[in-house]
């Protein structure tokens, strides 16, 4: 039998006969689908829930810093370390980076209508409120211009502020600060340590030109892209430390039992909806074993029929492999098809699209899938057919 | 074997039976069809067999036509022992050797008329190009030029038995065996199936077996073989 036949008749048949078919691919493109958008869309979604740190407490924050004040108790003298700029452009580098924030502290204090406030103040560059997640309660926060234009702009924790002025309304007021005056631009939101609720955030430049005894930035938040990535980018921060500048001292903090409750949360539900996946793919596996068996035996007709016209066992084998191939490839292809409507939209609805090779790579395992479940479903009554003898076949109603 | 090939090309036998026996088991025991038929047709002949329902017309067409196999026996076709064929060489002798028509005039229903007479091309190997020819002549063959796209499960009984002739036709096979090919025909219909079975035979080297019941069909066969309880009597003509 020719392999042009071979299809044509197969899929004629499929075509003609689409309404027994249509419960199998159903279940089979939604499975397809649904694997498909899962796989490609599971890190875009796992970072847009990590975009909105409060949801998951903070777990893809690393901290790291230099425990410059450690050997003090032992009186030895040694130079305090800091990171320095091309440490954080290689951190910037490592794979599962989304962002990192230097960070300097020192305690201070300011004036406000003749009262003296202490309080710490953090030199902070403008990716630190996207580092940890924080917005603007009141006002606004500095951003980039502000930072390279070396702007006396100070935002406020909101204890500190309501310390100070009784209230939050604070944009616009005036306080002094190492004698110098500052501009309050705003309140920080979304502050889960108090300790920065109490103190006060300048620009990492304005704080290096204008406060005395700055010193360099020895803190450093590192923000990975998903939960997933935070084991390897927090092994992988000592060693690209080291690569770039003396290591002594320093210390990075994963929270890691919340890491591991947010990792196993998200297990249990990826491993749900796999499942959820697996059992719709076998369905329709079993549909399709299901619906090949029922036809083998309303088709013995036609398949005694066939054999009278001289079809070889092979042929009738061929025939019923390849109508269950087109079913699961066809029901396939509608699922990458939705799949590939679901990843749009979420795409869309996300703002992030991920690499089109996850989407193809996906294409390929769903194909890849569709051979073996038609095969593997379709083989067994496919054999039946081609077994049946020409008379009993023919003679069966 | 070798002296009946010898034989048999000298007098153009193209099939020759020898005590063939069929017993169909119901559960309690063998229930005896066909007992000791012999038979030899020669290429181009055209031979009915007739008999009373149930008498084994139908099973012993089977036989012949590989369809179904015997219980003991022997069956040369054109000098070949075929019962020793495995299968795949029996299908291969089914779609080369043999057109076959059924009693119930199977057709592939949801195919239409061109598709129904298409697979024997298929299974045969004939290149796409050819087949519409072969096909067209076939049907015209039985007249029915004018159906050739429409669905089988529309056609009447009549249409779809000539179809049924048309597509046992279209492989140019060396036998054609067809199980009560005028039953549903009228006169007129019967006779011109009759007619062009006739021209095939005439042409030398296709031979035609076929049952009937009507015996002014069965008269226009130059051999009647009349089977009665399983056993093949001399033929009356
Ligand atoms: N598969 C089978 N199993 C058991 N008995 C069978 C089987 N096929 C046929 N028979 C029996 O063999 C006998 C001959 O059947 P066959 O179909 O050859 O008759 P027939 O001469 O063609 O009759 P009709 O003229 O009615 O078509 C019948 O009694 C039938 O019941
Ligand atoms: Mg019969």
């Amino acid at each position: 039998m020719r392999l042009d036949d071979l299809l044509r008749i197969s899929i004629r048949q499929v075509y003609r006969y689409r309404r027994r078919y249509w419960g199998v691919v159903l279940a089979i493109a939604l499975g397809v689908g649904a694997f498909t958008t899962m796989v490609t869309m599971g890190r875009e979604v796992k970072k847009t829930f990590n975009q909105d740190l409060e949801l998951i407490g903070g777990v893809t924050v690393i901290r790291s810093h230099f425990d410059n004040y450690h050997n003090l108790n032992n009186y030895k003298v040694m130079r305090p370390n800091w990171f320095h700029p091309p440490t954080l452009a290689a951190l910037r580098q490592v794979s599962g980076v989304w962002e990192i924030s230097p960070v300097a502290v020192r305690w201070t204090s300011c004036t406000w209508r003749r009262d003296s406030y202490s309080f710490q103040v953090m030199a902070v560059d403008e990716t630190f409120w996207q580092v940890r997640s924080f917005w603007a309660l009141t006002g606004r926060l500095f951003g980039l211009s502000e930072v390279i234009g070396r702007k006396r702009e100070v935002v406020l924790g909101s204890r500190l502020a309501q310390r100070i002025f009784g209230h939050l309304d604070v944009a616009g007021e005036v306080i002094e600060l190492e004698q110098d005056l500052y501009r309050v631009v705003g309140v920080v939101g979304g502050v889960t340590d108090m300790d920065l609720a109490h103190g006060a955030f300048i620009p990492i430049t304005t704080f290096a030109d204008r406060i005395l005894g700055a010193q360099h930035p020895d803190r450093l938040y590192v923000r990975c892209v998903t939960w997933d990535d935070v084991e390897h980018v927090a092994k992988a921060i000592p060693m690209v430390v080291q690569a770039n500048q003396p290591a002594e001292q320093l210390r990075v903090e994963v929270s890691w039992q919340a890491l591991n409750q947010v990792k196993k949360v998200s297990w249990w539900i990826e491993s749900f909806i796999y499942l959820a996946i697996f059992a719709t793919l076998s369905l329709g596996g079993f549909g399709i074993w299901n619906v090949m068996m029922a036809a083998v035996r309303s088709r013995t007709r036609e398949i005694g029929l066939k054999k009278a016209m001289g079809a070889e066992d092979r042929d009738i084998l061929a025939q019923f492999i390849t109508e269950s191939l087109c079913l699961s490839l066809g029901a396939a292809l509608i699922g990458i098809g939705l799949g590939r409507l679901l990843v749009e939209l979420i795409s869309y609805w996300l703002g992030s699209r991920p690499s089109e090779e996850i989407f193809f790579s996906c294409l390929g395992m769903g194909l890849f899938f569709a051979v073996v479940l038609g095969i593997g479903a379709g083989l067994y009554p496919s054999l039946q057919a081609s077994r049946m003898e020409v008379v009993s076949a023919t003679q069966y109603e | 074997m070798n002296s009946f090939r010898l034989t048999s090309q000298g007098n153009g036998i193209l099939i020759k039976v020898v005590d063939l026996v069929k017993n169909f088991s119901n559960g309690q025991g063998e229930i005896p069809v066909l007992r000791k038929v012999n038979l030899q047709i020669h290429r181009g002949e055209m031979v009915a067999i007739t008999g009373p329902s149930g008498s084994g017309k139908s099973t012993l067409l089977y036989i012949l036509g590989l369809l179904l196999p015997p219980t003991r026996g022997d069956y040369w076709l054109g000098g070949e022992n075929v019962l020793n064929l495995d299968r795949s060489a029996q299908a291969a002798f089914r779609r080369r050797r043999v057109g076959f028509v059924f009693q119930s005039c199977d057709l592939l229903e949801n195919s239409n008329v061109y598709e129904n007479l298409e697979f024997p091309l298929i299974y045969a190997g004939v290149n796409p190009r050819e087949r519409p020819a072969r096909i067209i002549a076939a049907i015209e063959r039985v007249n029915l030029s004018h159906r050739l796209y429409h669905r089988a499960n529309h056609l009447s009984g009549g249409e779809r038995q000539r179809v049924a002739v048309a597509r046992a036709l279209v492989n140019h096979p060396d036998v054609i065996l067809a199980d009560e090919p005028t039953g549903q025909l009228d006169r007129r219909h019967g006779h011109l199936i009759m007619d062009h079975f006739q021209e095939i035979s005439a042409e030398g080297d296709t031979s035609v077996v076929l049952v009937t019941h009507d015996p002014e069909m069965a008269s226009r066969c130059t051999r009647i073989y009349p089977l009665r309880d399983g056993i093949l009597y001399a033929p009356e003509k």
